[in-house]
């Protein structure tokens, strides 16, 4: 397996006039993850990967794809992409198939076998042949993968594809996601502002706050989550004595929260309970990427 | 990369798939029919010849005019307004083959339009005075076949004028309403313009786009207004037809697609 970076953005920026959107953005994707790109809305998310996939001019610095520069040589970089930029818009006039078949005779190799492969793995045999106009959002959004992986990328770039899907279609996408990255290998790069769906779906997190890359994290990386996410919750009768007593601590909603282990939580419980306050109960908390993203973000102030 | 063609299929697809256009075809035979049937009852039993007939039937060209002006105006501005220009420009192919396949496609709809209006008029001229076939109008040294020939070139240089100055308007402004807007402005204006601002008056008007538009003016060797020639009206015409085709691919070349 090759680690040459699918993806290499090196010092990319983007300025409209005066405004500078996207501000001297370095960051290397690795093969055969699932990366998320993470910001408040804003951020400079879409401008990002609107310049990835040539829809925009970049104003410095430059971007490859597999060794291709996207500005230098843009049908090289381009063939190894597939993607979805915001909600999957189709010619509505024509059929889902129509609509598929007009995207492959655009890339070289696209089989009518492939088209119906794809057609299978989505799911939309039913209804191909009908008109996209007929079309539910989630129809749409099936549609929409198909396309993007219709000519087997090596990269496939989601902007917020799951802005608009219900619960049940979110977790179809995500399971064809997992599946893309696990049987086929391909990397996966997908925005949002959705946290708690990126926790789900990516292996890293790149987080981005207006234009600057402000953190990257693995999500799979088990002891750091364990040593640094994690905290023991006492709910007691009166935390402020509590935390007198201890000497350390955060008080949150009436908790006390506290960054110890087990051994510790027992000794702790102990003194508390001999000092005369009632504890009603004990638990771990993890703190969720959410949590760390509003700490890393300060709260999402858009500037 | 690939097949140029498999793109300009692609256009075809997005024209021709859409009923629209089916129902352009359709207004174009059922008027040319009605046309054909008033002037029959209008002439009474006077019988005039088929040729004569297809000459008066000629105006209804603006129709076709008008119709290429829209596919024109949609087929950059729709790609816009539907949200698919993201997924198109996405694909191994360079903006200026994309650009020039919705040319090529939009060249061969004018050309398809032209052919379908001038043999659905002959058509019907032919069946409805079926016996006189010499002509009136035209002298006997002239055949009127070539006649006709001549002014549907004429007519469908005029057209594709049009349908490329609304191209042009569709890729800048990403609107179709506007290249429509404005294509029917110089389409009906055409005329006016060249009233008031006659060439023999205001020299400058010879370097305007209207009064070159009419190529029949030099028709049998005549010379134009002012000293213009066929000649230079062509000059004229090309140079107008190689500028809006220059701004559409430079502004499609460069734009930021954003939204």
């Amino acid at each position: 397996m090759d680690l040459e970076p699918v993806v290499r953005m090196k010092g990319v920026s983007k300025r409209i006039g005066s405004k500078t959107i996207i501000d001297n953005l370095t960051l290397d994707i690795p093969p055969g993850q699932v990366y998320g790109f993470l910001g408040p809305n804003g951020a400079g998310k879409t401008t990002t990967i609107r310049m990835m996939v040539g829809l925009m001019a970049i104003t410095a610095g430059d971007i490859e794809i597999q060794g291709a520069s996207i500005t230098k040589q843009f049908e090289t970089a381009i063939s190894h992409v597939g993607a979805i930029v915001e909600n999957p818009e189709m010619y509505k006039f024509l059929s889902g198939y129509q609509n598929l078949l007009h995207y492959a005779r655009m890339s070289p190799g696209v089989s009518k076998q492939r088209i119906a492969e794809v057609i299978e793995l989505v799911g939309l045999q039913q209804r191909i042949h009908d008109k996209v106009k007929t079309y539910s959002l989630g129809m749409r959004q099936r549609l929409g993968v198909a396309q993007a992986i219709l000519h087997r990328p090596k990269l496939l770039v989601l902007d917020e594809p799951t802005n608009g899907l219900d619960p049940q279609g979110i977790r179809e996408l995500r399971s064809y996601l997992r599946q893309l990255a696990e049987e086929e290998g391909t990397t996966i790069f997908v925005s949002s502002h959705l946290l708690s769906e990126m926790e789900l779906m990516c292996d890293t997190v790149a987080v981005i706050q207006q234009g600057r890359l402000i953190d990257v994290r693995s999500l799979h990386d088990q002891d750091a989550v364990a040593n640094e996410q994690k905290k023991t919750m006492f709910e007691v009768s009166d935390p402020e004595r509590a935390r007198e007593l201890i000497g350390q601590g955060q008080i949150m909603d009436s908790h006390l929260l506290l960054d110890i282990d087990r051994d510790t939580a027992a000794a702790i419980n102990e003194r508390l309970v001999l000092s005369g306050i009632s504890v009603y109960r004990i638990a771990v908390v993890t703190r969720t990427l959410e949590d760390q993203f509003i700490e890393l973000t300060g709260g999402g102030q858009i500037g | 990369m690939g097949n140029f063609m498999r793109l300009v299929q692609n256009e075809n697809m997005k024209i021709y798939r859409r009923i629209r256009t089916w129902v352009m075809f359709g207004v174009i035979l059922l008027m040319v029919l009605f046309f054909s049937i008033l002037f029959r009852l209008g002439g009474g039993s006077s019988t005039i010849s088929s040729w004569d007939a297809i000459s008066q039937l000629s105006f209804l060209y603006y129709l076709a005019t008008i119709f290429a002006a829209v596919v024109a105006a949609d087929i950059v501005a729709g790609e816009f307004t539907w949200g698919t220009i993201k997924l198109l420009l996405i694909r191994p192919w360079t903006r200026t083959k994309v650009l020039a396949s919705k040319l090529l496609a939009l060249i061969l709809f004018t050309l398809l339009i032209t052919v379908v209006f001038f043999l659905a008029s002959s058509l019907i001229s032919f069946a409805m005075y079926p016996e006189n076939t010499t002509s009136l109008m035209y002298s006997d040294d002239v055949s009127p076949l070539a006649y006709m020939l001549e002014d549907i070139l004429y007519r469908y240089i005029d057209l594709l004028v049009i349908a490329l100055f609304s191209f042009m308007i569709s890729a800048v402004f990403r609107s179709s309403g506007i290249a429509i807007g404005l294509s029917m402005f110089i389409l009906f204006t055409g005329g006016i313009f060249t009233m008031l601002f006659n060439p023999v008056r205001y020299p400058w008007a010879k370097y305007t786009l209207f009064v070159n538009m009419d190529l029949s003016q030099y028709r049998g060797g005549q010379e134009g207004v002012a000293g213009m020639t066929l000649g230079f009206s062509i000059t004229v015409l090309l140079s107008y037809v190689l500028l809006f085709l220059l701004v559409s691919w430079l502004v499609f070349k460069k734009r930021d697609v954003a939204a």
